[in-house]
């Protein structure tokens, strides 16, 4: 793509074999596929994984003793859970290392240079001021834990044969684990470490213009054209996770792709994006990748943490009304852009911001169609974090059924734990879940939106039937990338125990790997949006409010359809899963 | 001459676009967020509980981890 294009054009040429190394569907396939390799082999090769199968091989053993002593989770218990738990591949020296130089600006308040550079003073002072605190937790938590000593050793005292004393202890343990929870959290505010983000970032700059330049050149496009261009797309990013991790901006749901769309759309439609940078705004190159990427997180395995419930209310309640808000679109709002009417209706009724990047892709829809889905959601996401908890407090609703409905119906998963969160911790625990389950949908969506577009939407009326090579030749290939990259990393949660799967795959390979470079290039993707935007463009596509009354007609739908998914499942169905949580 | 008017005038609408925003993200929300209650208490919790509403897939939430062990131990124990 040597100049970001609005006009997107069905190519009639046949494929051929040097499409694998020209073109870019295939190189983002090839770049992700490297860092994942990377990642894999450093954890998997070199990482601790015999030291960690050991450790949960003894903590195992330690709770099947604790099991068959006592009809409850005992201390001992606990404490192997903690080990285990605790075991992540990405504190290994490589994890250290690239989560190390794959740093972005940090949260800050008051001075914007307290997310780049962090003193040992500043550090100190910031201990210092938290260590009261710190020590206060300690202090309750050691007490919890001497209590619900105490109360263990006096149900052991009549082997665990006292209904009254092994419910006591019971509840002291919990207890001591809620304090032992906020002490964690106290430490770690009193844990703060120097830093000094301005070589990492320099560090980060290089390594995409290699990768990404490297793709450009074998399109035939100019390596240098790019990298010249890409200092300003990077510092655009950079920009944007300034602004994104302020308090007042995470509070509302702005983030740093939200922050790129509006500083590059500034920059472009009042100074103007300079000629020589536009090379460098390679959008769906580095879109592609980053899904990709994503798929790496697209764990199949996720989709039974909640049950059968979960499955209804995520993947029975999501592609219904995906499916009935883009026929509502099509047929009574008429919506002139199909690819817009999708990918409104994916990322309102999947999840947010990544099922939108993911649908755009797959059916090809312009980048003014992906930001004003994008900015929508921003909007109503804000609005039901806040709307939502309350209404349920005032009715009365039950936190499971509450946390339920916000899991499958408020957009972004970091709002839904802020919305569940505010409800309750079991809400958050479900919401959380739920959201959770729905976003391993992304894949399936991609692919079905993908194949759906080829062989259906793109065929022409010349088109009498659509030959196999033709749907291969349509067909968005970077989505077989994301898919592969989510049955590899499926297979590899499902082959290892949940406790090794934990550690080495979702608490390595992934925090600690892919997921570090899948946000920066999402980052960077949607400050190139921002740089290659015009306003009257995109206002275009608001003629009519059409895109706003999808949204809420669809987003009104999936409200009714969720909450009556879940009322059925938590507690007509299966009252006994609502009542064990 | 007639250039670097342009100029100016496009740099002095960059700012005036980049003043207008700040002021409303960081001049007028934080002002509507202490004087409305609830959004006052959902401030509080968010920075006790660590959370953060703008990050948007399950591996960039860290309750997510947490959610998600809650539950499967809750489903194992039945």
């Amino acid at each position: 793509m040597a100049q970001p294009e609005t006009d997107i054009v069905v190519d009639r040429a046949q494929s051929k074999w040097s499409d694998l190394w020209t073109r870019e569907d295939y190189l983002a396939i090839w770049l992700a596929f490297s860092i994942i390799a990377v990642c894999l082999i450093a954890y998997f090769g070199f990482g601790p994984k015999n030291e960690f199968a050991a450790k949960v091989d003894a903590a195992n053993q330690i709770q099947q003793v604790e099991e068959a002593k006592a009809p409850f989770k005992t201390i001992a218990w606990h404490n192997a859970e903690s080990d285990k738990t605790g075991l992540r591949a990405s504190r290994s020296p490589f994890g250290a290392f690239a989560t190390h130089w794959t740093s972005r600006p940090g949260s800050w308040q008051n001075n914007p240079m307290d997310a780049f550079v962090r003193t040992k003073a500043q550090a100190e002072a910031m201990n210092a001021k938290a260590q009261p605190a710190y020590d206060e937790a300690k202090l309750a938590s050691a007490a919890a834990l001497s209590a619900a000593q105490q109360a263990e050793t006096a149900a052991a005292g009549v082997q665990f044969q006292n209904s009254v004393l092994n419910t006591e202890a019971s509840v002291k343990i919990s207890e001591w684990q809620a304090a032992k929870k906020k002490e964690a959290s106290a430490r770690s505010k009193a844990s703060n470490k120097p830093f000094n983000l301005f070589p990492t970032l320099i560090g980060t700059c290089i390594f995409c213009i290699l990768a990404f330049g490297a793709g450009i050149k074998l399109m035939g496009q100019n390596f240098t054209a790019f990298a010249k261009g890409f200092t300003i797309v990077f510092l655009v990013t950079v920009f944007a996770y300034l602004f994104g991790n302020h308090a007042i901006s995470k509070q509302y749901g702005f983030g740093a792709e939200a922050w790129g769309i509006l500083l590059g759309m500034l920059i472009a439609n009042t100074i103007g994006t300079p000629r020589w940078v536009l090379p460098a705004c390679q959008v769906e190159f580095f879109i592609k990748t980053g899904l990709v990427l994503l798929g790496a997180e697209v764990l199949f395995g996720k989709i039974l943490a909640i049950g059968i419930p979960g499955i209804f209310v995520a993947w029975v309640v999501t592609p219904t009304v995906l499916i009935c808000t883009f026929i509502f679109g099509q047929t009574v709002l008429k919506m002139p852009s199909k690819t817009l009417n999708i990918v409104i209706s994916a990322d309102m009724s999947v999840c947010g911001t990544s099922a939108a990047i993911a649908t755009a892709a797959a059916c090809r829809a312009k980048k003014e169609e992906l930001t004003l889905s994008i900015g929508m959601s921003l909007v109503f996401t804000a609005i039901m974090m806040i709307g939502m908890p309350a209404f349920i407090k005032a009715v009365g609703m039950p936190e499971v059924l509450g946390g339920a409905w916000i899991g499958g119906t408020i957009d972004s998963t970091g709002a839904v734990a802020a919305a569940g969160a505010f409800l309750g911790q079991k809400a958050m625990y479900v919401a959380a879940t739920i959201k959770m389950i729905q976003n391993v949908m992304i894949g399936v969506t991609a692919f079905c939106v993908a194949l759906y577009w080829t062989m259906r939407v793109e065929r022409t009326a010349a088109d009498t039937e659509v030959k196999a090579s033709e749907i291969w030749h349509r067909f968005p290939k970077f989505v077989l990338g994301f898919l592969a990259a989510s049955i590899l990393f499926s297979i590899l949660d499902a082959g290892l125990s949940k406790e090794m799967s934990s550690a080495m795959v979702e608490h390595g390979a992934v925090r600690g790997g892919t997921r570090l470079l899948r946000d920066w290039f999402f980052a960077i993707s949607f400050a190139a949006i921002g740089l290659s935007t015009n306003f009257r463009e995109l206002a275009v596509y608001f003629k009519g409010g059409k895109p706003v009354i999808l949204y809420v007609c669809g987003q009104s739908f999936n409200l009714v359809l969720t909450l009556a998914m879940a009322y059925l499942m938590f507690y007509i169905v299966f009252p006994e899963i609502t009542a064990s949580i | 001459m007639k250039l670097s008017f342009d100029l100016s005038r496009r740099l002095g609408s960059f700012a005036l676009a980049l003043t207008l925003t700040f002021a409303v993200i960081y001049g007028a929300l934080p002002r509507l967020t202490q004087s409305v209650d609830i959004l006052k208490r959902m401030s509080v919790l968010l920075e006790e509980e660590n959370i953060d509403p703008s990050r948007y897939y399950y591996t960039d939430v860290a309750q997510v981890v947490e959610s998600e062990r809650y539950l499967r131990a809750a489903l194992d124990s039945r």
